[in-house]
């Protein structure tokens, strides 16, 4: 084994804790086990509150209104005990992670909070793998570190007709047209298709006050949830 | 000398008002829709301290693009990269973090090879930031501050000392900062990192966090400055939201207080 490999082998430790537990690991005898395991809690609670941070931020903008915010499930038991089995970068540990904010998060104060909870732990682990979201330098949010594995190839909202039923079954299914998108992001951005595939279910679902971004209804909400503010001339009129 | 500090996207206004910051290193590039940044861009000496690859491998015609570009947009002095191997070569596993990389011979010809290709392609100087090793891997076949002076030596590019990552590892070796920064090839300094640290939950120790300096780091930092003769720019090391305008710049003020 050359050095290159070893050293992902250690980064593998680091990322993997069934591997870390196995005994072809410890079997190496390359580090103190105490230190990496110490080190490996620190690295999954650092990578999993930037995914959380950045897939959850409607919840953590609602969070005004229902002060839950979701990067607190980092410091409970339920995340803790899935350090055990946690894979940094693997969809079912995303999943996982995404299930306990949400479990969290979710409330009765903001009508909607249940299909926007959906939407991000769906983002979250569709991202699950290793990217770079800040920028890419491209003006899209294709990765710039590696490329994604196979899975994370997205549908294709270009071939969307009566019989894609992957993209958004709930829209399909009510016979709906699907959203047209704009040509570049249609050929280059996964997030964009994604994110006009959620404009158009939000404009189709009439329960719902138009917006026209997940944002833009959490703004409104938290706008709806402002303290009332009467200007001093009005306070003065009302005074008697 | 410089004083500065990283760009807190969130603290635009105040760094576009400030008066005591000389420059400000940028770990993001711009968000389209900051509106500081044209007074940001026009106030202060920008530095790129950008993720731009692992050198571990070669940077690809697309990454180098990109640091070329960022470096000509910030009008850059240099161009920093870190002494990283955070992701398998195969990209499978990623750690999202800086990590070092083994001190080996193999490691040491890739990242020569690596740096020297990037160097050849940039129109600035690159400098090089030393990353913290928490434990020892049993197969590195020379201390890091030996691989280092090796590696500054084969490629003439610049040292961007990360003090706190200096003073983590003499911690866990349980050797004096002093000590311990004794052994970098700190003629090569460019740069120089200065930041707090906190107690780790995790780590069971103290860590690196965007909190204000000790008086302890100051005066570290006042020590390893009078033996690196060549640094230009000491930077207040903290980027994330949750830094406050008060402790930005009041760290950047003790800085200058301590030179």
């Amino acid at each position: 084994m050359n050095d290159r490999a070893l050293q992902d082998d250690v980064i593998r430790a680091l990322a993997d804790a069934p591997y870390r537990a196995s005994a072809e690991w410890r079997g190496r005898g390359l580090v103190d086990a105490g230190k990496v395991e110490r080190f490996a809690r620190f690295l999954a609670r650092h990578f999993y509150h930037e995914r959380i941070v950045h897939f959850f931020k409607y919840s953590r903008a609602l969070a005004r209104v229902t002060a839950r915010w979701p990067e607190a499930v980092l410091r409970q038991p339920g995340f803790d005990a899935l350090l055990a089995t946690a894979v940094l970068g693997e969809r079912a540990t995303a999943h996982a992670v995404a299930r306990l904010v949400t479990a969290y998060v979710a409330g009765e104060e903001v009508p909607y909070h249940k299909d926007l909870l959906r939407y991000q732990e769906a983002m979250m682990v569709v991202e699950a793998g290793p990217r770079v979201w800040r920028d890419t330098g491209r003006d899209d949010d294709r990765p710039a570190v590696v490329p994604p594995p196979s899975w994370l190839k997205a549908p294709s909202c270009s071939s969307w007709s009566t019989t894609c039923q992957r993209c958004c079954p709930s829209c399909c299914n009510r016979g709906q047209r699907p959203p047209r998108l704009r040509g570049a992001q249609r050929a280059s951005s996964w997030r964009a298709r994604v994110t006009d595939a959620w404009r158009w279910h939000a404009r189709a679902t009439p329960s719902l006050p138009w917006c026209a971004s997940p944002m833009a209804r959490v703004r409104w909400t938290t706008w709806r949830a402002r303290p009332v503010f009467v200007p001093a001339k009005s306070r003065r009129r009302y005074a008697i | 000398m410089m004083v500065g500090a990283f760009y807190n996207p969130h603290l635009g206004a105040e760094l576009a008002a400030a008066r005591n910051i000389d420059h400000l290193a940028m770990a993001d590039p711009p968000a389209a829709g900051d509106r500081h940044w044209p007074a940001i861009k026009q106030r202060y000496t920008l530095l790129l301290h950008d993720y731009l690859g692992q050198l571990s491998e070669p940077l690809d015609d697309r990454a180098i693009e990109r640091a070329r570009s960022l470096a000509g947009l910030y009008d850059s002095p240099w161009v920093a990269e870190h002494f990283q191997c955070l992701h398998t070569e195969d990209g499978t596993y990623n750690l999202n973090y800086v990590f070092p990389p083994l001190y080996t011979e193999e490691f040491l010809a890739r990242f020569v090879t690596n740096a020297n290709a990037l160097k050849a392609r940039l129109d600035q100087p690159l400098v090089m930031e030393n990353i913290p090793g928490f434990f020892d891997v049993h197969a590195s076949q020379m201390p890091e501050p030996v691989w280092l002076r090796r590696f500054f030596d084969a490629t003439g590019t610049g040292f961007l000392l990360d003090l706190p990552h200096v003073w983590l590892e003499a911690h866990y070796r349980g050797l004096t900062p002093q000590a311990w920064l004794a052994e970098f090839p700190l003629e090569h300094v460019v740069e120089v990192h200065v930041a707090g640290v906190e107690q780790d939950r995790d780590l069971e120790g103290p860590w690196i966090a965007p909190t204000a300096p000790s008086d302890a780091m100051l005066d570290f930092m006042a020590h390893a400055l009078t033996r690196c003769p060549a640094t230009r720019a000491v930077t207040f090391d903290a980027f994330s939201p949750s830094l406050t305008a008060d402790v930005l710049f009041s760290s950047v003020d003790r800085i200058r207080a301590a030179l």
